[in-house]
């Protein structure tokens, strides 16, 4: 069964998804600069009816926790990107690349440049990572 | 092409730039149309006390100037902008004017975030993070090199991590960039080659980088044949002003196409180089850029035999990695030729240094737009042993 993104569902199976990665494991085993966050802004043409934000608690290859929040705490974490909802699903589609995105401001990134760097490897990871969940979007 | 398969992009850059000899005499009229009425300079001690240039620009301001910060350094840290947004918050500054090389244009748009926004600049650290127009700027580039006047990127030296850092957004560009000749005559020559030939490393690395397109390799192939063709007039003869006014609009459209297309290795390790050397930035890109090219050569040949021709290399008969090895052959004898014969050893690095190095050089924003990736820091100790 497809699963809707975004919401608590999806965000679970992204969780879980991550843990059952041996490449991630690997690739993000150095991992200590804490959370991720994922914001969302409200796009009611697609049907996403508020701003939508999800984090994921990350470490040693890892994610300990994830859950949906309020935009406020996910753009208190140490790394947050913001996108919208057509660009995430570009994303997850593997039509954007994500740092081709964040150069062009389709996607926003708030932290620290050089420690997303070092672990670009991860980062891309994580990336290819969504398109392993089986995903609803909402305009479909 | 690199591109040819997937070709997408988003070209943004400064939207003004006057250009002329004593142009510099109209910023006044500029600033005044722009609507600005306290307007802060943000530049270098040297500058204000050793040049006439402080003097032409406060003349031209008359009462729109509200102050004058001093504390520009090279290489600018994080402090640095945040004891230049105290100054400019204390004078009630409306607005900025960098006058300077890369560092003033880079201490001011540091200045300009927080003014906005508020907290300390690395608070702000990130890629398009910032939400609305920040402090007008009018930037007035001294040097003919960093392009930081077409930009949207800040560097940061960041003292505790002992690196260069960014922050880039598209309302970082300044408003208005002013490009006068007159205003580069009393630069050193060290100065003229090592500030020419960053410039030449931004129309270089944009040609290969993985976020290339045609309009930032245009700008960049321009840009080399003007480089190669003005930066030795300019050391020959100093206050030819057509020969600087060339370097202006060079570095101008290198800024312009790296901003864009982003630079790549050759940039990691200069940024780590003066991050913990103190070498110039210039000066660093210079002597790596030939064995940057020949790393990449498997991958960029074609790209290299482009910038062979810009170079103006005779190619006809050779093959891309021909044509490719030759312009990095050249590209040495003419970082020689100018006078840039710096060693690594110069500024005190060691052989024992080179991992550090190269493992802090491996998490530089820039490398990861590489032609291809490099996931091992022992490439990088080999590079930078060639120049140490
Ligand atoms: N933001 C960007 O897009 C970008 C791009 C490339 C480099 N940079 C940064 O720019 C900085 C380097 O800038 P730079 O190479 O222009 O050097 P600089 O701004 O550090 O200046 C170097 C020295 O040149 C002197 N100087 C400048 N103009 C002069 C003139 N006309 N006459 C006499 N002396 C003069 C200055 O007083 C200073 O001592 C580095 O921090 C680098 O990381 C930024
Ligand atoms: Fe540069």
């Amino acid at each position: 069964m497809p699963i809707d993104f975004p919401g608590e569902e999806w965000t679970a199976a992204y969780q879980n998804a991550i843990n059952t990665s041996a490449e991630y494991k690997e690739a993000g085993k150095d991992w200590t600069h804490g959370a991720i966050a994922f914001v969302v802004p409200k796009d009611p043409v697609v049907g996403l009816e508020e701003d939508t934000a999800f984090i994921l608690e990350l470490h040693q290859g890892e994610c300990r926790k994830a859950w949906i929040s309020t935009v406020d705490e996910a753009k208190q974490q140490p790394f947050c990107l913001t996108g919208s909802y057509s660009q995430w699903k570009a994303v997850m589609r593997k039509e954007l690349d994500p740092i081709k995105g964040m150069m062009q401001g389709k996607l926003k990134l708030k932290g620290n440049l050089p420690i997303i760097v070092r672990f670009v490897k991860a980062a891309q990871v994580l990336v290819e990572l969504t398109g392993s969940i089986d995903t609803k979007f909402l305009d479909e | 092409m690199r591109y040819d398969a997937d070709l997408n992009f988003v070209y943004a850059h400064t939207p003004k730039v006057a250009f002329g000899v004593n142009v510099v005499a109209d910023l006044g009229t500029y600033a005044g149309e722009m609507g600005l009425s306290k307007a802060v300079v943000i530049t270098d001690s040297f500058l204000a006390e050793k040049t006439d240039l402080l003097d032409r620009v406060k003349q031209t301001l008359g009462p729109l100037l509200a102050g004058v910060f001093t504390g520009v350094i090279p290489d600018p840290t994080a402090a640095s902008m945040d004891a230049g947004a105290v100054y400019a918050g204390e004078q009630g500054a409306d607005s900025l004017i960098s006058l300077g090389g890369g560092s003033a244009i880079d201490t001011a748009k540091g200045i300009a975030v927080v003014l906005k926004e508020g907290g300390k600049i690395l608070d702000h650290e990130g890629y398009h993070a910032l939400e609305g127009p920040q402090t007008p700027h009018i930037a007035i580039p001294t040097t003919a090199g960093t392009g930081s006047e077409m930009t949207m990127v800040t560097v940061i030296k960041d003292p505790e991590r002992k690196q260069k850092t960014f922050i880039g957004s598209f309302h970082l560009h300044p408003n208005l960039a002013i490009l006068d000749p007159t205003l580069l005559t009393g630069l050193p020559p060290k100065l003229t080659a090592a500030t020419g030939m960053d410039a030449m490393s931004h129309a270089v690395e944009c040609q290969i980088s993985s976020l290339g397109q045609p309009v930032s390799d245009a700008y960049g192939i321009e840009a080399i044949r003007i480089i190669t063709n003005y930066l030795p007039r300019c050391l020959e003869k100093p206050d030819d002003l057509l020969a600087r006014g060339r370097m202006q609009i060079a570095a101008n459209m290198a800024g312009t196409a790296f901003s864009n297309a982003m630079c790549s290795l050759n940039h990691a390790m200069a940024h780590t180089l003066g991050a913990r050397h103190g070498v110039h930035h210039g000066t660093a890109n210079a002597i790596l850029l030939p064995h940057t090219m020949r790393y990449f050569m498997d991958v960029s040949a074609v790209e290299f035999a482009r910038v062979a021709v810009a170079m103006g290399i005779d190619t006809s008969g050779m093959s891309a990695e021909e044509a490719g090895n030759k312009a990095a052959d050249q590209m040495e004898q003419f970082v020689e030729a100018i006078g840039l014969t710096d060693r690594l050893g110069d500024y005190g690095v060691t052989e024992d240094a080179l991992a550090g190095l190269a493992d802090v050089a491996m998490t530089d924003g820039t490398i990861i737009y590489s032609p291809k990736p490099v996931f091992e820091p022992q490439d990088i100790v080999e590079i930078l042993r060639k120049v140490l």
